[in-house]
């Protein structure tokens, strides 16, 4: 059964802010995104990095999701590794480079403003 | 169940974890402060690079040493690591994390020395550097070794200075900066350097950086991106030297001199020699001296493993390694704290044999740098 392991106060990670917890023995960067909030595995699947201590913006695409056209997209939405820059859309853990490779996503509630990862 | 080894084999084969290897790494980078090296340099020189250091320095970017002509647009984003080493201290503390037993120590900003223009600043620069590296840093902390930079605008200063640190164990090596280099390493100019480095016992390794510059192969400009500059710039400046070496014979000339190649991954090396031992069948009376084919000879040389290949199928790296026997010849290198570093955890969880793992992670640089492995 999953279970709900609080983290601390929603208030204490504004948008645009990140931080990585330890929970039920594992490193979870846990991400508010515009009041979202989203939860990663703090492991890069390239070299084994600290991914989520990277820093987060958007990216860059061009194709036909795009319109053809040379864009800046999911601003504040990506997490870039700081060990080799391999860069991870949060809200999917979709890797922007390699498709195939995604990233499992912890489910992160708040409950009373308090926030759970729920495992 | 039926197995195949008794419990004391399964013990005796029980696979190494990094931490019980000797891992002796072959390329990491100091950062060389400008005011720093002041304090080392020959008037007027000194004045200069305080004046250098007043100016925020950016990665591998700094005025009057390392201008970088990067045309790229600095979106947001990217890595926020901090890619540089300050200290002895703050390098072992960098090394330790990842189970980094000795290292040898490359510059940073010196990786462009080079392309500095006056030759007699890029000759007070390696004399600074090459004092500071050894006051500041190698005599500090014992398990690092250090790299005598030589400028190679003035090859007989650069074997003087190698003369001069000769009995200071503590280099390991003398390095060759490659990167924009306009006359290459087999050039009988260079003969005092590979004559003073066989008789101090030093080997010397070639060393580019990413770069965009009018001497061959760095003539680059043409390319948008930094991802064909970076993967055109080491592998091709390597080739470049070593096909120069191989012309004039340098291992044949100077037989006692250990050459290596770093940072340019290892699969430029079946490439090049079987070309050249292709072109050796009909062109031997070109390059008479070599006496065997250029292959033979590109089996003494060494070669650092950074940027370790990471083709889908990691057993390829193996069979890669077997086409120039990198068993023997290949250096781990991690090139920390630098953007494209390898952790060790990667090159060792690579599925070599057990013996091959430990020639590689550390027993063959410490056979190419003559540095003694724990027993």
């Amino acid at each position: 059964m999953p279970r709900e392991h609080p983290i601390g106060r929603a208030e204490d990670l504004p948008d645009g802010h990140h931080r990585v917890v330890r929970v039920a023995g594992r490193e979870i960067g846990v991400f508010n995104i515009r009041g979202a909030f989203h939860g990663l595995p703090n492991l890069c699947p390239h070299q084994r990095g600290p991914l989520c201590e990277g820093g987060v913006s958007g990216t860059i695409d061009y194709g036909p999701h795009t319109d053809w056209e040379l864009a800046w997209i999911w601003e504040g939405e990506v997490v870039t590794c700081p060990w080799h820059s391999l860069e991870f859309h949060i809200p999917t853990g979709r890797c922007v480079a390699f498709e195939e490779i995604r990233l499992r996503t912890y489910e992160v509630r708040v409950v009373d403003g308090e926030l759970r990862v729920v495992i | 169940m039926a197995t195949d080894v008794s419990p004391g084999e399964a013990r005796a084969n029980r696979r190494e974890t990094l931490a019980e290897l000797f891992v002796l790494d072959a390329d990491v980078h100091v950062h060389e402060d400008p005011a720093e090296l002041a304090e080392y340099a020959d008037a007027p020189w000194d004045v200069g690079l305080r004046e250098i250091a007043t100016v925020e320095e950016r990665y591998l970017d700094l005025p009057g040493i390392s201008p970088r002509a990067e045309y790229r647009v600095p979106f947001p984003g990217g890595s926020n690591r901090r890619q540089i080493a300050a200290s002895a201290a703050e390098m072992r503390q960098g090394l330790d994390a990842l189970n980094v037993d000795q290292a040898v120590l490359f510059p940073d900003h010196l990786l462009s020395l080079a392309m500095v223009r006056d030759p007699a600043f890029a000759t007070a620069l390696a004399r600074a550097y090459n004092r500071w590296l050894h006051e500041r840093w190698l005599s500090e902390e014992r398990s690092l070794r250090g790299a005598l930079v030589i400028a190679p605008q003035n090859p007989e200063a650069g074997a003087q200075d190698i003369s001069r640190h000769a009995g200071e164990r503590e280099f390991a090596c003398v390095y060759l900066p490659a990167s924009g280099l306009k006359i290459l390493y087999g050039h009988e100019m260079y003969d005092p350097v590979y004559q003073a480095a066989a008789e101090a016992g030093l080997p010397v390794v070639i060393h580019s950086v990413e770069a965009v510059y009018p001497a061959f192969p760095f003539q680059l400009d043409q390319f948008r991106t930094s991802m064909a500059v970076h993967a055109l710039a080491h592998p091709l400046s390597m080739v470049a030297n070593l096909v120069s070496m191989l012309e004039t014979a340098v291992p044949v000339r100077f037989p006692g001199l250990k050459i290596g190649f770093m940072e340019a991954g290892t699969g430029w090396i079946p490439f090049i020699a079987n070309r050249l031992d292709k072109e050796y069948v009909e062109r031997r009376r070109e390059v008479p001296l070599l006496q065997e084919r250029p292959s033979r000879t590109m089996r003494r040389f060494f070669y650092g493993t950074q940027p370790i290949e990471e083709p889908e199928r990691r057993s390829d790296v193996v069979a890669l390694f077997e086409l120039f026997d990198g068993e023997n010849q290949a250096m781990f290198a991690s090139d920390w704290p630098h953007h494209d570093f390898d952790h060790p955890r990667h090159v060792f969880a690579l599925p070599f044999s057990a013996e091959a793992r430990r020639k590689i992670m550390g027993l063959n640089a410490a056979r190419f740098f003559g540095i003694e492995p724990p027993a």
